[in-house]
């Protein structure tokens, strides 16, 4: 019953930290059908937020300020200068931010070095639920990973600019002509796909470590979870990572981690082939 | 480009302008600076200009001084092949001496073919037997063998899972530590390889909590071995077990964090702040040369000094570079260095083995074993 | 041929002389980076002429490697068995690729990102399993201990064997170029679409690239193992298979020559930056970044835009014109039936039990308010979009949901509502694929002879007065104006002479002598042939002039059917279209 409740526990944690890195790539295909090969690069930077405030010697809470300023700014400028010639160029977009996930990696390189560091959890302790005692930082993450796609749900949903938003994405000549200004609203949506990618770094951080190379398995792993959901879209995200989280934790719980990997790969190539559109259509 | 360089010294060559060089040894270190190991490069090399000023204050190698050339091996096999042999034809040079992969080692070794001297250092499975190659590096049997008992004895545990990562130098120490488990009469209760690169252990540390082990032998690398100790220690189960691992150096001691890092032991040839006289000696010259800002010294870093003194010994011992003339006098060969007194036994080196605690994040050594054998045995 | 022959001459000169002038060691760097070109090269032929990117090719290579190495050292490196086991290999890999593409592409005109996902998966996958299966591959470690092929030397007689693959796949992907295969690849990244209409089934033109793509590059990785003496994980890795894409990127992938230039600039400069510049990978992906950005065909074809620029051009192939054999699709015995054929997209309802019966020959004007569902009709009968319920029938076939490429093997060929015409090719090579439409068998593609095919009703029609593209043969077909542009699209709907011509709109955007033009030529060739031609107009003039059958079109439905007369003095079609403009 126990390793059952610490079963789901662990589900709970694989879905909502996958939620949480797909997220922002989910938004970034969804809206500008760019492949961002960078995204990972981008939680990497959001990580070292929690680098740059020890080392400016401000609270541990200012990382999340400088999380989203620092990658905010660095999105923009990748954007206005490299990704805004993409658009609608699918492979050379995914080449260009390809080459640019390199070279964030090297500069971070160049500044922070190459060494593992650790981020301390911000909430110590053990929570007590029933006979299993569990990391109360997890918890407070998967309440926040809920309570934020709630609202995001909601609010794409309801409000005008979800209505915006969506009208953009059905039919861009005609939002434009309706007097949405595209081009902005395209910088908008690369800026927050990458400030939420950066925040999930910032999140996952005390749980990884940070260092340089981080980036590399949280594309992967996102971009599966994509794959399987149907690219683009909120419940098609949730429904992806609900189900490449089970398979992964399921099968690394009943075979090996090595199954659970090849698991996912495989799961993801069937639904390439047979399913493209994912799991969830909006039909 | 190369192909310049060498138009060049072909046109210096027919116009009669070249001059010989000044003997010199030239010596070629084969380090990452670029990949996953790039971060034990920048020490790496720090540590290779202190073993060259040392060899050439003591005479250089047969007399002549040692002159140092530096090839990137942190790239695939292929192309780490191809940067050293670059260096060893286009400086014409008469011993490598480096710390990289294994991989990137049997890629070497292939291109060598026993033609040059190579020394190779660090931490590895053991086994390596090709001709013109001698070894500094730590194999399972040095660091598991005296160690093992000792934790069983002091922590009085006998239930051991082993979680490594998927590939040979985890599967190779786990064959040995099985033995060496066996006869001190623990037991197995666990055993699991993830792939390189994991960042989940959730379902390997429930396994753990379930099998109620008392012991984890741990020979996950890098990130992998961060995250999965940060969670080890995040699911309180260093209450239930003591960690143990044979490749957990400063950086990712450091990565680990003071929380993730109770009662978490790790057995080396080398700590930065081993307490000897010697090791005090060299780890304060590291901080005068280099600055208290230089890369951090650890066990991977520090053998490639004790790599390069082999070569330097190895020379002086045969009185020539010539692999063949090596052979013949390497057994016994002592060379120096800050683990201790360190004798080539065959082709390999018994060596000094570290156990130190991690608790708190910050390595504190409880016991040295010396002399200890490397248990690779060659015909 | 002369210009082009002499330069590649030249540089095959200057490779086989590298040994002698440069040493055994540039010999064996140059080896490397010739051998990880070919790769690129397979790589850069499916990009470049499939117009899909594979982000795992490694796994061609790798595999290959593997296999090689493991044969080796089961034989010892004798020649003649390896050889046979790397092809062997390489063409056991290409049918793989084969199936595997053939599969992915099957039923999608589209190359998005599914099929690079998939290799990149796939690449993974396998690189996983060469670590995991250490019993077998050595693991993360490495395969090793076994001779190359023949003994020969990696820093010696093994450099002539890999130059003598690279002039083997050079040449092969260069003649390629020049022949039907290229011109229908080419083709097949202009204008995917408008070639599956032509009766190319173009999936499997996208599987025979990947699998010639495949093929090549499990080459490079059979020589590889010998090149290296040890194989390990990364020949099969995905940063390798990333770099493929790089050096293909690079050094300009369309053309056969720019990964191999591509792989070789990059390494010798990546080896030299890598000893002098701690940061070598900045300035790496700085330069592809500006490749990418700046010019997206890669040096070579700068080099060749360049070439063009000062006048060497590309020579042409001249070809003999000789008659096409016959089109190929099956005798139409009967008439096109429509019965109770329902269609949807999107939740609308756009056919809704459409239900007549086509003349068998002669002419029917289908006129109809927008939105009445007149080109949804075509689609559905050349299935460009699936029947939810009904059926239709040519004669005695059902041909209800037949695949789009199908559709002229059955005799029915289509003149799309907005001219489709291959803009990036010339009006000359799109004439070619007019001819080649409906007639190819699979020996063909690798002919020259049927780029000189002369189609009768073509040439009838292309020397009518008036018509302007026979002395407009080497103009990009993208350049032309829109009338001469509807010309050409007739021109590919009507080379594989088919007997059902289904034409939407076919004097859109034309000047009244233009239009008047069109209608002769569209009467000629029925008389001629004496196909069926539905037409779909909104000019009642030339509705009138064509003196046909007209069926009137109405929310998806059959409203009324007759001669133009009756149906005009019909009250409730003027009563549609006067209010029907909804």
């Amino acid at each position: 019953m126990d390793q059952l409740l610490l079963i789901l526990l662990n589900a709970a944690w694989q879905i909502a930290a996958l939620a949480l890195l797909a997220l922002g790539l989910a938004i970034v295909f969804g809206l500008l059908r760019i492949l961002n090969m960078a995204h990972g690069e981008f939680v990497m930077l959001g990580a070292y937020a929690h680098v740059i405030a020890g080392q400016l010697g401000l609270p541990p809470l200012t990382a999340l300020p400088i999380c989203i300023l620092v990658v905010g700014l660095v999105a923009l400028l990748i954007e206005r200068v490299v990704v805004r010639h993409f658009y609608s160029r699918m492979f050379d977009s995914l080449l260009a931010t390809w080459a640019l996930s390199i070279l964030m990696r090297e500069i971070v390189e160049m500044i922070w070095g190459r060494a593992y560091r650790n981020v301390p959890m911000p909430v110590e302790g053990l929570v007590q639920l029933g006979g299993v005692s569990y990391p109360g930082y997890r918890l407070i993450v998967i309440f926040l990973v809920i309570a934020g796609f709630a609202c995001l749900w909601l609010w794409y949903r309801k409000s005008l600019t979800g209505v915006r938003i969506r009208a953009v994405v059905n039919n861009p000549s005609l939002a434009r002509a309706s007097g949405i200004n595209t081009s902005r609203f395209s910088a908008a949506a690369f800026v927050t796909g990458c400030v939420l990618a950066g925040l999930s770094g910032l999140l996952l951080a005390p749980m990884l470590g940070v260092e340089p190379s981080m980036g590399l398995d949280a594309l992967i792993r996102s971009f599966f979870a994509l794959v399987v959901g149907g690219l683009g879209t909120l419940e098609g995200l949730g429904i992806g990572v609900a189900v490449v989280g089970g398979v992964q934790a399921g099968l690394s719980a009943a075979l090996s981690q090595t199954a659970g990997y090849l698991g996912v790969l495989v799961l993801a190539i069937l639904f390439l082939w047979r399913r493209p559109d994912g799991l969830y259509r909006r039909r | 480009m190369t192909l310049f360089r060498t138009l060049a010294i072909a046109g210096a060559l027919a116009a009669g302008l070249a001059t010989a060089a000044p003997a010199e040894i030239r010596i070629g270190v084969v380090i990452p600076d670029s990949g996953p190991s790039s971060l034990f490069g920048p020490a790496s090399r720090n540590v290779a200009q202190m073993a060259a000023e040392d060899i050439n204050a003591n005479g250089g190698i047969n007399g002549e001084p040692v002159k140092l050339f530096f090839a990137d091996v942190g790239v695939p096999p292929a192309q780490s092949a191809q940067a050293a042999v670059r260096l060893w034809r286009g400086e014409e040079i008469h011993g490598f001496a480096g710390m990289h992969n294994s991989a990137v080692r049997e890629a070497l070794i292939g291109q060598f073919r026993g033609k040059v001297p190579f020394v190779y250092s660090g931490v590895y499975e053991g086994g390596e037997c090709a001709p013109g190659t001698w070894l500094t590096a730590t194999t399972p049997a040095q660091q598991l063998a005296p160690v093992i008992p000792w934790l069983v004895e002091r922590e009085k545990v006998g239930r051991w899972y082993l979680i490594g990562n998927d590939y040979n130098w985890p599967r190779d120490t786990n064959d040995a530590a099985r033995d060496i488990i066996a006869e001190t009469g623990g037991e197995i209760v666990g055993e699991e390889y993830v792939p390189l690169g994991s960042q989940d252990f959730d379902a390997s540390l429930q396994r753990i909590q379930a099998s109620g082990a008392d012991a984890v032998f741990i020979t996950l690398v890098g990130g992998d071995s961060v995250a999965f100790n940060i969670g080890f220690g995040a699911f309180g189960l260093d209450k239930q077990a003591i960690r143990f691992g044979t490749l957990i150096e400063e950086n990712t001691l450091a990565g680990i964090g003071a929380a993730g890092a109770n009662r978490l032991y790790s057995s080396l040839g080398y700590f930065a702040n081993i307490e000897t006289d010697k090791a005090k000696a060299f780890a304060t010259r590291y901080a005068d040369t280099f600055g208290a800002d230089a890369s951090a010294l650890n066990a991977l870093s520090q053998s490639v000094y004790d790599g390069i003194m082999l070569l330097a010994a190895l020379g002086n011992a045969a009185g020539s570079m010539e692999v063949e003339a090596i052979a013949a006098v390497a057994d016994g060969t002592a060379y120096e260095s800050p683990r201790g007194e360190p004798v080539l036994k065959g082709t390999h080196a018994d060596q000094t083995i570290y156990l130190a605690d991690g608790t708190g994040a910050e390595f504190k050594v409880v016991a040295h074993f010396d002399n200890v054998a490397h248990g690779v045995t060659c015909d | 041929m002369g210009f082009i022959a002499a330069v590649n001459l030249a540089l095959l000169g200057l490779l086989l002389a590298v040994p002698a002038v440069w040493g055994d060691f540039v010999t064996w760097q140059l080896g490397l980076y010739l051998l990880y070109g070919i790769a690129a090269q397979g790589v850069g032929l499916a990009w470049g002429r499939g117009g899909f990117l594979p982000l795992g090719n490694a796994l061609f290579f790798g595999v290959a490697a593997y296999v090689s190495a493991m044969v080796l050292n089961a034989t010892g490196g004798a020649f003649l068995p390896n050889l046979l086991a790397m092809l062997v290999c390489a063409a056991l890999l290409a049918a793989l690729a084969w199936g595997l593409a053939a599969a992915i592409f099957q039923g999608r005109t589209e190359s998005g990102p599914y099929f690079s996902l998939i290799t990149l998966a796939l690449v993974l996958i396998v690189a996983q399993l060469a670590e995991t299966a250490q019993p077998v591959t050595g693991g993360f470690n490495g395969y090793s201990g076994y001779d190359s092929i023949a003994g020969l030397d990696p820093y010696g007689n093994l450099y002539y064997l890999i130059v003598g693959l690279v002039v083997i796949t050079s040449f092969c992907l260069m003649l390629l170029e020049k022949l039907p295969g290229g011109l229908i690849l080419r083709g097949l990244v202009s204008q995917e679409l408008r070639l599956q209409t032509l009766g190319f089934a173009t999936h499997r033109v996208k599987a025979w690239a990947f699998a010639l793509s495949a093929f090549i590059t499990a080459l490079a990785g059979g020589l590889y193992a010998s090149h290296q003496g040890i194989v390990t994980p990364q020949a099969t890795g995905f940063v390798l298979s990333s770099e493929l894409l790089i050096w293909a990127a690079v050094g300009g992938r369309l053309h056969p020559l720019g990964p191999l230039v591509g792989a070789v600039v990059i390494g010798f400069l990546s080896a030299e930056l890598r000893d002098t510049y701690l940061w070598w990978e900045v300035l790496i992906a700085f330069l592809f970044l500006i490749v990418v950005m700046m010019a997206p065909g890669g040096a070579v074809e700068m080099i060749t835009r360049l070439a063009r620029k000062l006048g060497w051009h590309a020579p042409k192939l001249t070809v003999a014109p000789n008659p096409a054999p016959p089109a190929r699709a099956k005798a139409v015995n009967g008439p096109l039936t429509l019965r109770g054929v329902h269609v949807s997209a999107g939740g609308v309802h756009i056919l809704e039990g459409l239900e007549f019966t086509c003349p068998a020959r002669g002419f029917l004007c289908v006129i109809g308010p927008n939105g009445a569902g007149k080109t949804t009709m075509l689609k559905t009968i050349t299935g460009a979009m699936p029947v939810e319920r009904g059926e239709i029938r040519l004669g005695e076939r059902d041909i209800t949901n037949v695949p789009q490429y199908r559709a002229l093997a059955h005799g029915i060929g289509r003149k799309m509502q907005i001219p489709t015409v291959f803009q990036d090719l010339t009006v000359d090579e799109n004439l070619q694929l007019a001819a080649l439409a409906g007639r190819t068998g699979p020996l063909d593609y690798f002919r020259v002879a049927p780029l000189g095919w002369q189609v009768p009703e073509l040439g009838r029609l292309l020397d009518q007065p008036g018509v302007p593209l026979a002395d407009l043969g080497p103009v990009a077909a993208g350049a032309l104006p829109q009338g001469h542009r509807q010309m050409l699209e007739l021109c590919l709907t009507l080379g594989a002479t088919p007997h059902v011509v289904l034409l939407d709109e076919p004097t859109a955007g034309m000047s009244p002598e233009e239009t008047g033009l069109m209608v002769r030529l569209i009467r000629d060739y029925q008389a001629q042939t004496g196909a069926f031609v539905l037409v779909i107009e909104h000019d009642m003039a030339l509705v009138q002039s064509l003196d046909a059958d007209v069926l009137v079109l109405h929310q998806g439905r059959r409203f009324a059917e007759g001669s133009f007369t009756e149906v005009r003095a019909n009250p409730a079609v003027t009563e549609v279209y006067a209010g029907g403009h909804k």
